[in-house]
């Protein structure tokens, strides 16, 4: 597989290639080491201007749009929760999300997915990866796209972290790199909010730690002498991101934020991880994707989504808010996506089932139209009545929110591969 | 490639370590993988090829396209294809047809006699699938669009049903797709699909580069770098009953496999002229066998072991090597070294603990009973990177254990540690 890069989108503001400005300017900038703290603020402030990041709250298991973003009230399966007006004239949501309610001018909504799969894996497969694989070609998902367009090669921080702490569905969307290869597979936390092996072994010091990597170095350097293969490259490439990396635990360690924005998220897990997601993206790590579970209410629909919505409307809503005040939020595209919906219907035990026939998600901060709503389901949320989109056209949008061309090709082989199918249009009509 | 990488093949796995043991031609190979005698003891495992993939049909077509012939025909599922005028969605139906009437009866591959594959062209128009070869060759099919009487399926069910019960392959068909495949993709002038693919694989096998890349396009719209060479390896293998012992032996004996990896003047090469070694990372098993192989005191191992015994030890060894090859990627053609492999060579327990242990049959067990530098840091170097250590890493790796003659256990750690991560390790070169 050959990648031939090509970071031109076609917009005159994106002429310049973006890998190759930031080389030039990391060529030159001494300081620009370590955490993305940088020795020149005007070199500081284009880099901050040029790189976007993203957030992906990943909603796992398939939350309710009715309880959420398309409440349906008054209707026989609309449930007991009521709709409220929001800061958006005309615009109402689930009156669980009364934070968001009042930050929807950052926010747009989309309420006509049909994304046609109602399955758990092939569903969340889909969403997480624009598209499905083909029997030949695996694709890389949203993260590892988002790795190679944003990322910088020589990063000292993860390109791609991703938390999903819960058992319940982790196996149906795990990260994948696809066709672009272990560089850009996601540095996944299943357990623990520190990464794997990102912590010395207390049985080598420091000082050594860091000498034998030297010597690593100096032997491996002569092994490359003459020789030409990028295989080769990226291996030391990789040895010289262990030292960067291993100084990004601190991104990682919550308790060095000030207990009042510890407070802001909130104690529960999902903020914290949040929380930390936003150190990671402050620090220049393009993707970061945040699972919570379980959302799978087959039963219990609506305690469940009394219990996990107003969480996912705090964090939400304070995660939008710290984003402003650093000035990051119009840098930085936050999604809520699941792998499906849920049936309007309300089954026996009081739950509803998977349901990827008209279903909502919603992107907020960078690149995106505050406010804006598009596509409708019908009076009872059974079907999408206006502006349906798949999977295709949502990562067309989120690509182009990010400034990303969405028919821009990678290159398998000789295949050319673009970014979301051919053809695919994003919806302008969401976009900034 | 056979095994699609799974780890549920294990009769398969076998039934191929046999096969090739006893180098059984590729032909039969083929014939015993795509029309297997689960009746034949010596032949067991090799239905599992097909029994893993019938479930999904498109992708045993693909599959089996991709590892036998060489193209991949999956983009003409949907549409003809855009660039390449050779396939067709007749190819791909057309391959597909062969084996649409197989299907999985209690653990056994059962076949039909009927059975027809439909698809809709781009224009929208329903279309039935002819059986056709990727050469073109299209196959008479007795069955045709026929549907067999209530009867016939009763009678059919019956039989499978006995066969299920006494755990037994149900009866061949008298008349078997698969052994139309088999027969028409083995005749002489169809377009040597067979033999260009698996001597192709081969070459790629060894030199790392096809002669054809990527394997899987070998087509007319994507030129061999040395069409000629190519055709003389087919012809040859043909000739030679299909004998990959001997294919094997062509290519590792040949100038082009002796040359160097090291292009020291200019830029270097193109790969596909193949005037330089292509640098290889090892695959997973190759990687975990290797640091369990150059971390174990070579004193275990004498040259004075008998072959039976050595491998035993060797199989032992590949055996323990498993669970840490999972952690590694399997590389494709332009595999990238992940961060996470560096980090876990860097600061994992399973490394320091485990592969740097000094206990009594380990390297660094031995190394640090070594009190002369010089012949520690040759030891070190023959046991890991096989060879003598060149003058300069004889100063470098002696100055740096001597910096550490307070810690000498642990700086025989770091030493070994600097060439079992190190790229002259990581690689084939």
């Amino acid at each position: 597989m050959a990648v031939r890069r090509n970071n031109f989108c076609g917009s005159p503001e994106h002429a310049i290639d973006r890998r190759g400005f930031l080389g030039g300017v990391a060529a030159g900038a001494a300081g620009l080491a370590g955490l993305g703290v940088l020795a020149e603020p005007a070199v500081a402030a284009e880099m901050k201007k040029q790189q976007k990041r993203c957030i992906l709250l990943w909603l796992a298991g398939g939350a309710s749009q009715l309880e959420t973003w398309d409440p349906k009230p008054g209707v026989e399966t609309g449930g007991p929760f009521s709709a409220i007006p929001t800061s958006v004239p005309g615009v109402h949501i689930s009156e669980l999300m009364p934070k968001m309610a009042q930050r929807m001018k950052h926010t747009c909504l989309i309420r006509s997915l049909n994304t046609r799969n109602g399955d758990h894996n092939s569903g969340a497969q889909i969403m997480i990866r624009g598209r499905r694989d083909e029997p030949n070609l695996k694709y890389p998902d949203l993260g590892a796209v988002l790795a190679r367009e944003l990322g910088r090669a020589d990063s000292q921080v993860p390109d791609y972290v991703a938390f999903y702490f819960a058992t319940e569905g982790r196996g149906s969307a795990p990260g994948s790199a696809g066709f672009l290869g272990s560089r850009y597979a996601p540095m996944e936390l299943y357990k623990s909010m520190m990464p794997e092996n990102i912590v010395r072994h207390k049985d080598v010091s420091d000082g050594d730690h860091k000498d034998r990597a030297e010597l690593r170095d100096l032997l491996s350097k002569q092994f490359a002498r003459g020789r030409v293969s990028p295989t080769l490259a990226s291996h030391n490439e990789a040895y010289q991101r262990v030292r960067g990396l291993m100084a990004s635990d601190k991104l990682f360690d919550v308790t060095r934020e000030p207990q009042t924005m510890r407070d802001l998220y909130g104690p529960t897990q999902f903020g914290e991880q949040v929380l930390v997601a936003r150190r990671l993206i402050e620090a220049g790590v393009p993707f970061v994707r945040v699972s919570r579970a379980w959302w799978d209410s087959h039963g219990q629909n609506f305690e469940t989504h009394q219990e996990m919505v107003p969480e996912l409307d705090h964090v939400m809503a304070a995660l939008l808010d710290d984003l402003g005040q650093r000035g990051l939020l119009e840098h930085t595209l936050i999604i809520t996506l699941a792998e499906f919906g849920r049936t309007p219907q309300i089954n026996p035990s009081l739950g509803r089932d998977h349901f990827a026939s008209a279903w909502s998600c919603s992107l907020s901060g960078c690149g995106i139209k505050g406010g804006a709503v598009w596509g409708k389901s019908d009076q009872t949320g059974n079907r999408v009545v206006d502006g349906e989109i798949g999977a295709a056209q949502l990562f067309a949008t989120i690509y182009s929110a990010l400034g990303i061309n969405p028919q821009k090709h990678y290159y398998v082989g000789s295949r050319p591969v673009p970014l979301t199918d051919p053809g695919t249009k994003p919806i302008k009509a969401v976009l900034a | 490639m056979l095994m699609g990488g799974n780890n549920r093949g294990r009769s398969l796995n076998d039934y191929l370590t046999r096969a090739l043991k006893e180098n059984r031609p590729w032909d039969r190979i083929f014939r015993d993988l795509v029309l297997p005698d689960e009746n034949d003891p010596a032949k067991k495992g090799a239905g599992e090829f097909l029994r893993s993939r019938i479930m999904d049909l498109d992708r045993l077509t693909a599959e089996v396209s991709v590892v036998f012939f060489g193209v991949n025909v999956s983009c003409a599922q949907c549409h003809d294809h855009p660039k390449v005028d050779d396939w067709k969605q007749d190819h791909f139906y057309g391959m597909k047809a062969f084996f649409s009437r197989t299907f999985d009866n209690g653990g056994f591959l059962a076949e039909r006699e009927y059975g027809e594959v439909r698809f809709k062209t781009t224009k929208g128009q329903e279309k039935l699938a002819k059986m056709m070869f990727l050469s073109g060759r299209a196959v008479d099919d007795p069955a045709g669009t026929r549907k067999p009487s209530g009867e016939e399926q009763r009678k059919e069910r019956e039989q499978l049903e006995a066969a299920k019960r006494k755990r037994q392959p149900p009866p061949a068909p008298k008349f078997s797709a698969r052994a139309k495949l088999v027969e028409t993709a083995l005749q002489p002038g169809q377009g040597d699909f067979f033999a260009r693919a698996i001597v192709n694989r081969m070459w790629h096998r060894v030199f790392g580069h096809g002669l054809v890349m990527p394997l899987d396009q070998m087509h007319s719209a994507n030129e061999p770098s040395h069409p000629e060479l190519l055709q003389w390896l087919a012809r040859d293998l043909v000739e030679h009953h299909y004998d990959l012992r001997r294919l094997v032996r062509g290519l590792v004996l040949s100038k082009a496999y002796s040359r160097s990896s090291r292009y020291p003047t200019g830029p270097a090469p193109r790969p596909d002229l193949f005037a330089v070694a292509r640098v290889r990372p090892l695959t997973p098993m190759q990687l975990a066998t290797s640091l369990r192989l150059a971390t174990t005191d070579p004193s275990s191992l004498p040259a004075s072991l008998k072959l039976e015994e050595f491998e035993k030890r060797i199989e032992q060894t590949e055996n323990s090597a498993r669970g840490f090859a999972r952690d590694f990627e399997q590389p494709g053609d332009d595999f990238q070294v992940s961060v996470t492999e560096a980090l876990l060579f860097s600061n994992s327990e399973r490394m320091q603990r485990d592969v740097l242990a000094d206990g009594g049959d380990r390297l660094v067990g031995r190394l640090k009973q070594i009190q002369e530098t010089k012949v520690l840091v040759d030891v070190a170097m023959r046991n890991v990177l096989s060879r003598a250590a060149t003058e300069e890493e004889q100063r470098l790796l002696g100055d740096y254990l001597k910096r550490r003659a307070d810690r000498r256990v642990e700086a025989c750690r770091q030493v070994v540690w600097a060439l079992l991560t190190g790229s002259e390790f990581r690689f084939n070169y």
